[in-house]
């Protein structure tokens, strides 16, 4: 095409700019984090004297000794375990959504992600707590880290929870540099709207983000070799955290179908985690325009899933108790469901495998008050799950004269309180700082969806 | 010399105009894209990015890393544990894994910090926040006499605006 | 050092002691080094001393371990006759006494108001002096069975100061014993017995495992396998309930309690009858059929027994104890001794000192005393070595007479009932800290050396009377012996080598016996139908615990935390009732329910078991002081409350009863049961007594024995009968157990470049539960108390335990979630308990190293499981993952909260303290270990087969347990297990963890009825 008669270029060029309009996305999302909210108020408030609670309660402990927790033999592992090893689960979501479905191209993740991404940071923070609350002298918890010292004291390979402790960190680390390395571009966004101190320490935290070419092609490989190895990663961690049961001898652990099992129990839960954190947040900050029901369809299909397999395990384990013919383990099973531990066995089964069969009905997959309900239970159920593997198991070992009973102390309670208001004192802080939508991601769409037209 | 400032609407609008630019040898240029799109990636530059290497280094050092400290940390002082080999091997596969993801990712990072150019600084001086909302930008350093023709290219793409600073 | 003088030097370790607190969390400890330093002392080198044990009566011939000047354990005086170097659990845990948080400090008086000032030792004297100046024909001396010096000195100073009266009261004393032996004998002494040469003995209700070493010993070496291809000795125990004696018995015979001696004489009619021997009136007049209903026994079960009897070579019967004292004792043991002269026993399982025993007051005489004191006759009373306070019958009334003296003198050592209800305390030494002597029986003189300058302002009894006497002037003071009470014993031991009397321990000879026959006044005296006051559907029954005694033990925490042998339980008082009975009164196990006599009643949590008679209902004797730190729950951990009986005291519950000889009848009152519905849990320290055919203690009959086929139907115990044989790869390595199908390179076990793999093998059939050796395990290895509280709660921290388990059980799926005996474990009648001590198996393939993530719990090159508390952090994945469930931890911080007072100086400084947040578990008493290597190391040898005993193996009375170097194919545990054939196997062994300790299954001996 001919270029323009050069008599025309200097007024064009002089053309005033007009002040464009900013988008509609940038608008909506980082809404979410500008003005005040009462129930995000409340709710601030709420986590954070639960965790004031916590901490008090923990100090007393440590002073104490842990005697003043419901432990007793032969029962050594409690609700800290337990509840480490919840968090961890939930921690998997996260990284499943942004990484696994990245790789799969599921672009409908992107609306969800980071509210994922951000809640496995949070979650696995607070899962990583729990061994330390456990031990029984949290003052000399750095003799679990091989470092040097003059006595040749290093730590033993061979034990699963030293596995847990290099797993529990990397995956600690790489899932937050993913999560920081998806957030910068939405961080310039919010440097480019923000004002005085805001817009300094913005500055300081968006890295000179510009979205140039040259930004977003090693952003891009970044975020495809990321994902590649938080994939494999994401499978390890939780593998690892079942071989603590599964490496040992105690009858109702020592089994193989622990990886895969917990694996699947991780991803059950932490999708149930994210619908019932993102439901209200939807609700509360008007994003029915991003996180759609087909969202929340999606991540339905999934628990569906998940919960079969689950279900499948469960079956498995007590097929092989049976199977096997070894009594030790058939007592154990058998005293898991109809023992004094039945409650929480059953609520279990019920929870985790029962009720999430109603996801067959699509209309109950986008039923929000629905889908809430029933992802506090698989909550609940996935929480008793841990229970039930590791407290049963320990209560019925090989010497018949030496089995016990463990009941939860108040203390304990008071923690697992903690763990969850600690969880949601970073998310809701996080909601109020950075955007809780991946900016970017969803203009990607938009804009392709522009050029469709 | 002069630098002209183009905005877009539409990214196919933007790739369009850099692939030309850059046909017609106007290689001093630079695009802004609030979002991540491959074919303008392309288009500004096709060889894919050094990030890789570094992600390889690290999976190797780390692996090495694994198996070294805890060969090294067995065998420093050999204690018999539970009638095991002092150095057995297969649950060294464990924490050697977990080293390579934890070094190739940190180094991953790193390359994009160290290619993306990502740490605070002043921004470019015709970087605009409208680059941050949904629009996209190129600009190009040309030589005065170039200046009508750049400004063609680009408004034969549908820029939106096309600035001119001499 | 030479121009550092000593006051400089103090100033120093001061300061150093200072800087060392600004710096160290721990609280500053000053260094003050000896002035002159004691030549015999080696700091670092434990020091031994003979002397003898106080705990009770017997008179056990002690070593006294001493460290730096304390004395941390006590443990068996080897040369010793009666215990040969063995203890029971109270003789392990008496050296707790001088540290003991109970002790009365100094001599004090009380003031009106209760309180006590305390005085010295001169005003004290002073006081008593005036007394008795003015009230010496209105005073008596009551106290305990003492040795025979200070018996004289108190026989002295009572005859010079012209004193109204000494008694001697032993609470379970031998009176009706004797009162038999001279009716039937006219032998006014005990009989000793002697069981090694046994092969039948019949035991009516004595107890004897639980209450004598000396037999306990004898018996085990009567029954021991590898020397009798017949099985040994058979024990036939007469009991109203499983006791500890029953649960040891090949046949246990449930006859109702007081018949013992009815059944007995019966016993002897028929067997003289079937053996043709001419007995005399006294015996053929027995009413067997009479006896027969009165015990409550089949007619076939008498006949098994007369066939028993009739038939063996060596038979033995021993005399009612304690447990089944009744109105007629005296003629229940002279029943018995017929039965023994039938038996041929007289003269060689039987014989009878030369002299007479010494004369001691009995029930009667104490009453007579509690009537003057009633209608004031008595102005002073001077108690030592006795609690009567506590122990007498309420019903005897003796604490409301004792408000009736003026002045009441208590010379009680820890603070108890009586002292309590004293006016003036004059404290005595405890025995570390004491001179005496005791004489078990003639023949042997046992001394009692001071090993401990005395901690509190206390002094010996002795010197106190002594003392008083010279303050009391005049001819008094002339009569008594000059100088100290010390010097009274050396005359006394004139006619010995002191220095080889202390260093041995006494003078042990031979006991000069009398021959016997039966005189003519035999059958004066006869068994008859026991007196029971009250009404109701029971019979009480209360027996002897074996850690309490008569109460006098019960101070001791140790005593309150192990176990119960037989109920396993700890910390309270129990009513053991039968299952039938528990179901119809709607009971289960911890249902408090009220006791009620014609004297009295008490609440207590109820034990349901099938080991005892319906008819009856059994309560132990020595718990429910009001006084003292542990013995009441003054020193509870979460709710201390002073002058809080824990437990009941079953004086409150009988008559004043007394037998023919005037000793008290403890089988005297029918017992009532109600349900309160209120419940109080007691500490069990087993979940079960069911094994779940899990085959940990399993059994074997000597028919299957003798075939060779052993125990093959055991899963645990398959290809466990032939470890030790080590030749090739197995001598090399030294892993001293092969067994198929599991792989195993026993050089990842202990290091093939020396000696040693330590292992032990563990006799179940001569194990009777006893329990001693966990007692010892405690003090050796500073394991902590951790209380009734957190004893329910499965926390205490023992080492070592005796799991008890009825048969082989069954797999049963019932909900158990609740901590009980198995309804059908214990049947009436016929006896399959099991004892399984379960310690640290020092497993080769130990599963809780595996897991450890710092290398805590590790394996030495010795094979030992090593654990490392300071590295320690408590992950506790470690007692998950042990199998044998024998890991502790320390929930609190036992190590420095629970050695009150000074009961921390008896710690073991060879054992470290462990503090809060870390395991711990047996260590196989490395300590020891290394004490043996010194000595091997200078003489250039490896340490010998039976140079290092550990603390449970040195104190089982019945060697049960044996240890050392299993690599040497000569050393006793790998000789014992090579003997024992098929009897030998590894606890859980299907779980391929190489265990160091090899279990020898216990023997069925005979297949009708009984183990």
């Amino acid at each position: 095409m001919a270029p323009p008669p050069a008599s025309a270029v200097p007024d064009a060029m002089n053309s005033p700019v007009s002040r464009p309009r900013d988008s509609q996305t940038n608008i909506d999302i980082m809404a979410v984090t500008k003005g005040f909210h009462w129930p995000w108020l409340i709710a601030l408030l709420i986590a954070v004297s639960g965790v004031i609670a916590a901490a008090s309660v923990l100090a007393w402990q440590t002073y104490e000794g842990l005697g003043v927790a419901g432990y007793q033999a032969p029962v050594f592992w409690g609700v800290y375990i337990i509840t480490f090893v919840f968090w961890i689960g939930i921690g998997h979501a996260g990284t499943l959504i942004s990484a696994i479905l990245y790789l799969f191209r599921a672009k409908w993740r992107n609306a969800i992600n980071r509210g994922a991404e951000a809640m496995t940071v949070f979650a696995v923070l607070t899962a990583a707590l729990f061994p330390l609350i456990h031990i029984g002298r949290l003052w000399k918890f750095y003799f679990l880290l091989p470092y040097p010292n003059q006595r040749y004291l290093w730590v033993n390979f061979k034990s699963p929870l030293l596995w847990d402790v290099f797993a529990v960190n990397t995956y600690l680390t790489i899932s937050v540099l993913f999560f920081l390395v998806g957030l910068v571009p939405d961080i310039a966004v919010a440097r480019d709207r923000a004002v005085g101190w805001k817009k300094a320490v913005y500055t300081i935290l968006a890295l000179g983000w510009q979205g140039t070419g040259k930004q977003w092609k090693a952003h891009n490989r970044t975020v495809l070799h990321l994902s590649g190895i938080a994939t494999p990663l994401v499978l390890s961690v939780h593998s690892i955290v079942s071989w603590d049961f599964a490496m040992s001898i105690v009858p109702g652990w020592h089994a193989t179908i622990f990886a895969p099992y917990f694996v699947a129990g991780a991803i059950f839960g932490g999708f149930a985690m994210v619908i019932v954190v993102m439901i209200p947040v939807r609700r509360i900050f008007r994003l029915e325009k991003y996180i759609t029901d087909y969202h929340f369809e999606n991540m339905s299909r999934f628990i569906l899933f998940t919960s079969l397999i689950c279900g499948y395990a469960y079956g498995a384990e007590y097929f092989i108790a049976w199977y096997s013919g070894v009594e030790f383990e058939q007592t154990s099973f058998w005293l898991r469901a109809f023992g004094p531990y039945w409650f929480s066995t059953w609520c279990m089964i019920v929870f985790n495998v029962f009720m999430p069969q109603l996801l067959w009905i699509k209309s109950l997959r986008t039923n929000l008050p629905f889908l809430f309900v029933l992802c506090f239970f698989i909550n609940l159920g996935m929480w008793f799950e841990r229970y039930v593997i590791i407290i049963t198991s320990l209560s019925r070992e090989y010497i018949p004269a030496a089995w016990g009973l463990y009941i939860p102390s108040a203390v304990e309670l008071t923690v697992l309180t903690g763990s969850f208001c600690w969880f949601s004192m970073f998310f809701l802080l996080f909601l109020k700082m950075f955007p809780i939508i991946a900016i970017s991601e969803v203009k990607e769409l938009e804009i392709h969806a522009k050029e469709a037209h | 010399m002069a630098t002209l400032v183009s905005v877009y609407e539409l990214v196919s609008d933007t790739s369009n105009v850099v692939r030309s630019l850059k046909a017609r040898g106007f290689d001093d240029l630079t695009t802004y894209s609030p979002a991540p799109f491959p074919e303008l990636e392309e288009a500004e530059d096709p060889t894919p990015s050094k990030v890789r290497v570094l992600t390889l280094i690290g999976g190797l050092v780390g692996v090495v890393t694994g198996f070294g400290i805890q060969i090294w940390m067995s065998m420093d002082w050999p204690i018999k544990i539970a009638g095991k080999n002092f150095a057995a091997i297969p649950p060294m596969w464990i924490i050697g894994f977990e080293l390579t993801i934890l070094f190739g990712g940190i180094l991953t990072v790193i390359g994009l910090i160290a290619f993306g150019g990502l740490y605070p600084r002043k921004l470019d001086e015709h970087y605009s926040p409208r680059f941050s909302g949904d629009e996209f930008g190129v600009v190009v350093n040309c030589s005065d006499r170039d200046v009508a023709e750049v400004e063609a290219l680009m408004r034969g793409n549908n820029a939106k605006e096309v600035k001119l600073h001499g | 050092m030479s121009e550092l003088d000593r006051r400089d030097f103090l100033k120093i370790v001061g300061l150093s002691a200072g800087a060392a607190a600004t710096v160290a969390c721990d609280p500053p400890e000053k260094l003050i080094p000896y002035v002159i330093q004691p030549e015999e002392i080696t700091p670092g080198i434990a020091v031994n001393y003979a002397s003898t044990c106080q705990e009770c009566p017997v008179g056990c011939g002690l070593h006294v371990k001493t460290r730096e000047g304390r004395p941390i354990k006590f443990e068996g005086n080897p040369e010793h006759p009666v215990n040969k170097g063995k203890l029971c659990g109270r003789g392990q845990v008496g050296v707790s006494r001088a540290y003991h948080p109970d002790r009365i400090t100094g001599p004090a008086t009380r003031a009106a108001d209760g309180s006590l000032q305390s005085i010295s030792w001169e005003d004290a004297t002073a006081k008593l002096a005036a007394k008795l100046g003015s009230a010496a024909s209105r005073t008596y001396i009551l106290g305990g069975p003492v040795g025979p010096t200070l018996t004289g000195v108190i026989d002295q100073f009572a005859g010079a100061a012209g004193l109204a009266g000494h008694l001697t009261y032993s609470n379970f004393g031998q009176r009706a014993l004797i009162e038999a032996s001279e009716q039937v004998f006219g032998a006014s002494a005990a009989p000793v017995f002697d069981l090694s040469g046994a092969d039948l003995i019949v035991d009516f209700g004595n107890d004897f495992l639980d209450g004598s070493i000396e037999l306990a010993a004898q018996f085990s070496a009567a029954q021991d396998i590898a020397s009798h291809s017949d099985g040994g000795a058979r024990l036939i125990a007469v009991s109203p309930r499983q006791s500890l004696t029953a649960s040891n018995a090949d046949h246990w015979v449930a006859a109702a309690p007081g018949s013992e001696g009815v059944l007995a004489l019966a016993l002897a009619k028929a067997v003289a009858q079937k053996k043709g021997v001419s007995v005399g009136a006294a015996v053929s007049g027995a009413n067997v059929s009479g006896a027969l209903s009165a015990a409550g026994i089949s007619q076939t079960i008498f006949n098994q027994l007369v066939e028993k009897l009739a038939g063996a070579s060596h038979a033995v019967a021993l005399p009612p104890g304690v447990a089944a004292s009744t109105s007629s004792s005296a003629g229940s043991a002279a029943a018995v001794l017929h039965l023994n002269v039938v038996l041929g026993a007289v003269g060689s399982q039987l014989t009878y000192p030369a002299e007479d025993a010494a004369p001691t007051a009995s029930l009667a005489d104490v009453i007579g005393l509690i009537d003057k004191m009633n209608t004031g006759k008595v102005d002073c009373l001077l108690i030592h070595d006795l609690n009567p306070v506590f122990s007498l019958p309420a019903a005897a009334g003796f604490a409301e007479a004792l408000k009736k003296v003026d002045l009441v003198v208590s010379f009680a050592q820890l603070a108890d009932e009586t002292s309590e209800a004293s006016g003036l305390l004059l404290p005595d030494n405890t025995s570390v800290e004491s001179w005496g002597d005791v004489s078990p029986r003639p023949g042997i003189r046992s001394i009692i050396q001071p090993t401990l300058r005395p901690l509190h302002d206390t002094q010996m009894l002795g010197d106190t009377l002594l003392s008083v006497g010279r303050a009391l002037g005049g001819n008094v003071a002339g009569q008594l012996p000059e100088g100290s009470f010390k010097s009274v014993l050396e005359a006394n031991w004139a006619g010995e080598n002191w220095r080889h009397v202390l260093a041995t321990g006494g003078v042990f000879g031979e006991m000069p016996t009398r021959t016997v026959s039966v005189s003519a006044s035999a059958g004066n005296i006869r068994p008859s139908a026991p007196k029971l006051a009250g009404s109701g559907d029971f019979t009480l029954v209360v027996y002897p615990h074996s850690y309490w005694g008569d109460g006098s033990s019960a101070a001791l925490p140790w005593m309150q935390e192990i176990p119960d042998p037989v109920t396993k339980l700890s910390w309270n008082s129990w009513a053991e009732i039968s299952m039938v009975k528990a179901e119809e009164l709607g009971l289960t196990f911890g249902d408090v329910i009220t006791v009620q006599t014609a004297t009295g009643s008490v609440d207590v949590s109820v034990f349901p078991r099938g080991g005892i008679r319906d008819d009856v209902v059994a309560i132990p004797i020595g718990q429910g002081h009001t006084v003292g730190w542990y013995a009441s729950m003054e020193g509870d951990e979460e709710s201390p409350q002073k002058g809080v009986a824990r437990g009941v005291n079953v004086a409150d519950l009988l008559p004043a009863a007394t037998d023919e000889a005037g000793g008290q009848a403890y089988v005297s009152t029918k017992a009532s049961v109600t349900k309160t519905g209120r419940f109080r849990r007691l500490a069990l320290s087993q979940w079960t007594d069911n094994q779940r055919e899990r085959g940990l203690a399993p059994e074997v009959s000597l028919y299957d024995l003798a075939k060779g086929g052993g125990m093959a139907h055991f899963a645990a115990a398959a290809n466990a009968s032939e470890p030790e044989h080590g030749e090739g790869e197995e001598a090399e390595t030294g892993h001293h157990f092969s067994g198929p199908p599991f792989e195993f390179d026993a050089g990842n076990d202990a290091d093939p470049e020396q000696p040693y793999r330590w292992g032990m093998t563990i006799d179940n059939d001569k194990c009777t539960g006893c329990s001693s050796c966990i007692a010892a395990c405690y003090v050796e290895n500073n394991v902590s108390i951790v209380g009734e509280k957190q004893a329910i709660r499965h926390r205490e921290m023992t080492w070592l335990r005796v799991e008890r388990y009825s048969g082989d059980g069954e797999v049963d799926f019932s909900d158990g979630s609740e901590r009980r005996p198995t309804p059908d474990g214990e049947v009436l009648g016929e006896v399959n308990t099991r004892h399984l001590p379960m310690l640290c198996q020092h497993c080769g393939a130990a599963p809780c190293e595996a897991v450890c993530p710092v290398i805590a719990t590790y394996h030495t090159d010795e094979g030992i499981n090593g654990m490392v508390y300071n590295r320690c952090v408590g992950t506790r994945y470690c007692g998950n993952n042990c199998t044998y469930k024998v890991r502790r931890f320390n929930y609190f911080d036992y190590g420095r909260k629970n050695w009150p007072g000074l009961l921390g100086m008896m710690l073991n400084p060879d054992v470290t303290v462990r503090g809060q947040g870390v395991m711990e578990k047996c260590s196989f008493c490395v300590q020891r270990i290394q004490t043996a290597r010194q000595p091997a190391k200078d003489e250039g040898r490896d340490i010998r087969d039976g140079e290092v005993l550990t603390a449970c193996q040195q104190t089982c009375a019945s060697n049960a347990i044996s240890f050392g170097n299993v690599r040497d194919q000569q050393s006793q545990p790998v000789k014992l297990a090579e003997e024992a054939g098929d009897r030998a196997y590894h606890a859980l062994q299907i779980l391929n963890t190489r265990p160091a300790v090899t279990y020898l299954a216990q023997v069925k001996r005979d297949e009708n009825g009984g183990h």
